[in-house]
């Protein structure tokens, strides 16, 4: 594997690692109801 | 309550009137060059021939259709999802009068034969170049919109907004690199695999980007608009949105399995494609989920009827689109009828379903009326449906029939059949597939009927709607 492969390669797991921060803060107990809220509030009338 | 909170509404009817009718330019133009197919006498060289009226089918389609529907939809919900007015209406009505001048320069130069000859990245770099300020002040209009929002959380369609305004910038950009050379001429500012590999990474993410973010958007908007019934996950619905994003972009190298382009590239396009199943089902399971204790609405409501069959498609548009992002299929069935048949499912199905239920929902409130007549509107759902069924299936069938004769060998490891022999057999199912498509041209030209009618003669909407 060359460098821009390793480089590459980095930036993925980089992301892979921005992405299970997401997955965790989102899924935590703290944003359990704060995460359901606007599907709550956008069905007020237009 | 639209016009008396100031919502800018009258961009958004006329972005619906002129993508309605780019669609029906792009659906007749599909039917024209199907039957060019079938019928080659039916070429009128030099303008009127497959080869230049097939970009034109899909430009308009995908562009004029599509991008012009996605711009009206994302106007009316990102005010309403924000409750706030739309940051600069005349910048809208500036942006309506260049959308359609772009994509008439966009027919006429591909009708003049001015063709870049990269697939959905077309046209020459003067019109490249109205097309960017088009998206730059489309997207200024709707993220100032969204910064200045009176809600603070963002709903699960905003995300998806955003990510399309972004993600077209970046792509469009990228892939419309080139150098000049005259005023209808330009070359691609990278060479041989590199090109290739820019130039789908771009075509497979305009399909993430245009034909998969925004009808999303839209379908997490009117799901539950329509039904009365909060969307099931929110949450799910943001982590399938990141997911979605994060593995979308890789995916481009599987449309060049077996090329040149680094092995190990394609491995990754290929494992990013399998791996895009889950999150694209996860907004399929969060549409059905949402219909838990609602599914009488698929007899009694026409729109959850649309948004259900089109999320479904795309239920099945994200099972085959991984499927043949693996090696050993594509091999069998890349280069044949079956990549149409795959595509259409995805446009026909997917996206214009859920555009017509956008519609159906949004013209009624914005002009005050009722819809004209619940059976014409039945009539053009299992008219579309029918037409892109047999559209798809037919060319499946193509495909298979296709691949296997291509790959026939002899004993001694000659190939069995030529090709010559191959595209004489296609002509049934290309008589076929021209069926499905004036049967879809049927369905859209009792749509856009029954459209023309509500606006001109429905009845008065209840005041809560009109209003």
């Amino acid at each position: 594997m060359d460098l821009a492969s390793g480089y590459y390669l980095g930036v993925t797991f980089l992301l892979f690692a921005v992405f299970a921060a997401i997955v965790a803060r989102t899924y935590s107990r703290k944003q359990r109801e704060r995460g359901e809220a606007p599907k709550y509030r956008m069905m007020d009338d237009d | 309550m639209n016009q008396r909170e100031g919502y800018t509404d009258d961009v958004v009817k006329g972005f619906i009137t002129w993508s309605i009718i780019w669609g029906v330019v792009a659906v007749l133009l599909g039917v024209v060059i199907s039957l060019q197919l079938a019928f080659p006498q039916l070429n009128l060289p030099p303008y009127l021939t497959y080869g230049r009226l097939r970009p034109i089918h899909t430009n308009a389609g995908i562009f004029g259709w599509g991008i012009g529907s996605f711009m009206a939809f994302f106007i009316f919900i990102t005010q309403r999802l924000t409750k706030t007015r739309l940051w600069s209406p005349g910048l809208a009505r500036f942006q309506l009068y260049l959308f359609n001048v772009v994509i008439a320069l966009a027919a006429l130069t591909l009708m003049l034969g001015f063709n870049r000859s990269k697939e959905y990245a077309e046209l020459e770099w003067p019109v490249a170049l109205l097309v960017v300020v088009l998206w730059v002040i489309f997207s200024i209009n709707i993220i100032m919109t969204i910064i200045k929002r009176k809600e603070e959380q963002m709903y699960i369609s905003l995300w998806y907004i955003m990510a399309t305004l972004v993600g077209v910038a970046v792509l469009y950009l990228v892939n419309n690199a080139a150098i000049p050379i005259s005023l209808t001429k330009s070359y691609s500012a990278y060479a041989g695999a590199n090109d290739a590999n820019v130039q789908w990474w771009y075509g497979h993410n305009a399909v993430a980007m245009v034909l998969t973010t925004p009808p999303l958007a839209l379908f997490y908007y009117f799901l539950p608009k329509s039904t009365g019934v909060p969307i099931y996950s929110h949450r799910m619905g943001i982590i399938a949105f990141w997911s979605l994003v994060f593995m979308y972009l890789w995916t481009g190298a599987h449309h060049l399995l077996w090329t040149p382009v680094p092995d190990w590239v394609q491995t990754l396009a290929m494992a990013f494609s399998v791996m895009l199943i889950a999150p694209s089902w996860a907004a399929v399971f969060n549409g059905y989920f949402s219909m838990n204790g609602q599914w009488h609405q698929m007899r009694e409501n026409y729109l959850v009827k649309f948004l259900i069959f089109g999320v479904t498609f795309y239920g099945l548009q994200t099972l085959q689109g991984p499927s043949q992002a693996v090696r050993t299929f594509s091999a069998f069935i890349h280069y044949t009828d079956w990549i149409p048949g795959h595509v259409h499912m995805g446009t026909l199905g997917w996206v214009s379903l859920i555009l017509f239920a956008s519609i159906y929902y949004t013209v009624p409130k914005i002009y005050g009326r009722e819809i004209y007549s619940v059976g014409l509107v039945n009539l053009h759902f299992w008219l579309a449906v029918a037409g892109q069924l047999i559209f798809s299936i037919t060319m499946w069938v193509a495909g298979i029939q296709q691949a296997a004769m291509l790959h026939a060998t002899n004993p001694d490891g000659s190939l069995h059949y030529s090709f010559m022999e191959t595209l004489v057999e296609m002509y049934p199912y290309w008589h076929g597939r021209a069926l499905g498509g004036i049967i879809y041209f049927a369905s859209l030209l009792i749509f856009v009927y029954n459209i023309v009618k509500t606006v001109t003669a429905g009845k008065p909407a209840a005041v809560t709607q009109k209003a």
